[in-house]
């Protein structure tokens, strides 16, 4: 069996990767962002006033491991602000997160910040459930770049 | 029998006090059964026969863990929280089958799979008859976690295959079935037959428990036959009330608080850290309200 067996050789052409960090387009708005087909996840085309700011706040947050919007990943599924209270609907990509708490602090404290917004509530909501597939066309190419396959 | 009428509950405001006894009851089976198995699992972990093996199970034990805690989540809606739900709870307030908390003899891989299949295919079964869940919260988690359940079913069956492929594993792979065919019947046991109707009655799930057990058998029956290993039949009683419990039953049921020995002495290895700090809630690395 392990005759049959060619170990790889190392292709003299090949470089290995350099990338050690990866920035995002910082002149990108959330609002330019496609939205993938269906209610959601949500990606605040379209937001005003302090929703939009709200939106804005969310698309800065990053996934911990990945360099990618927590919007762009697919995340938010709805945002609204009412009388200073911002609400916000947020799923997980995986139940058994284990960044979980600092993702929603994190999420929390960014919308809590910002301007018309007194207090914020943060959903975890798991119907419809995270796939792929919910990555927007822009989060996708961010993930492409980081070097994985979606 | 399906619910009364069309009723949904939206949340745990729209139970009248049956109903809210029996979502619970429903919560706590599913919830302590992933967990407490979660808990066993994580045994394997750097033991597995192989360095993948390894990893596959600590990953299965995190998905576990994951659905245990999206279910207590549901339960601090009846105003519970995770110091009374899992450290402070005394051993026989919980509600898993008590083939979870059976232990594992050294280097026993075959138990370990045996064990993953069988409990994953109750719980697929379990969970498509909670898909139409007239309690709102209950039926919008089932799809995420349906999701995060295909490859554990198929990494058991893998396994299986593998295993039953010579004599030796496929003596292995049956003394684990004959061991743990009797624990894993107490996944169908009711905690309590008249919670149990109400769970059926109001729709909370769409089967009730001896037709989960009869799909159950089928299903396990026929694999684990197609792979050489022989199943017990199940053996009803011909008089029964409400519930059928077959004869093969074990003597500890788990359902209604009575477990095994075991379960007390992995609960207090669960809690050790809690309880060496001399802890009286539950703390966490962010606090969830500031």
């Amino acid at each position: 069996m392990s005759s049959e067996y060619e170990r790889p050789e190392r292709d003299d052409d090949a470089t290995a990767c350099a990338y050690t960090s990866y920035d995002n387009d910082e002149d990108v708005e959330y609002d330019e962002k496609e939205s993938v087909d269906g209610e959601v996840p949500a990606t605040g085309r379209g937001a005003e006033g302090v929703e939009r700011r709200v939106w804005q706040a969310l698309y800065e947050v990053e996934d911990p491991e990945m360099p990618i919007s927590i919007v762009d990943l697919g995340l938010i599924y709805g945002v609204s602000v009412e009388d200073g209270v911002a609400a916000v609907d947020m799923t997980l990509t995986y139940t058994g997160c284990p960044a979980r708490d600092m993702l929603i602090n994190e999420v929390k404290q960014s919308v809590s910040a910002v301007e018309g917004v007194d207090t914020a509530e943060i959903a975890v909501v798991w119907s419809p459930g995270w796939t792929v597939d919910m990555v927007t066309e822009q989060g996708k190419e961010s993930l492409r770049e980081f070097g994985l396959s979606v | 029998m399906a619910a009364a009428d069309d009723a949904t509950f939206a949340s745990t405001d729209d139970l009248d006090e049956t109903e809210q006894e029996a979502v619970q009851d429903l919560l706590f089976r599913l919830a302590d059964d992933e967990l407490v198995l979660a808990e066993r699992y994580t045994e394997w972990q750097v033991r597995a026969p192989t360095l993948e093996s390894d990893i596959s199970m600590a990953n299965i034990a995190q998905d576990e863990l994951g659905h245990a805690r999206l279910w207590y989540e549901v339960l601090k809606d009846f105003g519970h929280d995770e110091t009374d739900l899992i450290w402070e709870r005394d051993a026989d307030d919980f509600r898993h089958s008590t083939l979870v908390e059976q232990p594992f003899a050294e280097g026993d891989w075959a138990d370990a799979i045996v064990r993953a299949y069988l409990y994953d295919v109750a719980e697929d079964i379990q969970l498509h008859a909670l898909e139409n869940s007239t309690f709102e919260p209950i039926r919008d988690r089932v799809g995420k976690v349906l999701g995060e359940e295909d490859y554990h079913l198929e990494y058991a069956t893998n396994w299986l295959e593998r295993l039953a492929a010579d004599d030796e594993g496929r003596e292995n792979v049956q003394d684990a079935v004959d061991r743990l065919y009797p624990y894993a019947l107490t996944l169908f046991e009711p905690t309590d037959e008249e919670v149990e109707a109400t769970i059926v009655e109001r729709g909370l799930r769409g089967e009730d428990l001896v037709e989960l057990r009869d799909t159950w058998h089928d299903r396990v029956s026929d694999f684990l036959e197609s792979i050489g290993i022989e199943v017990p039949g199940l053996d009803l009683p011909d008089q029964y009330d409400v519930h059928i419990s077959p004869d093969e039953l074990p003597e500890h049921l788990g359902r209604d608080g009575d477990h095994t020995d075991h379960w007390e002495s992995l609960l207090d290895e669960m809690t050790e850290a809690y309880d060496e700090l001399g802890r009286d809630y539950a703390t966490h690395i962010m606090d969830d309200d500031e």
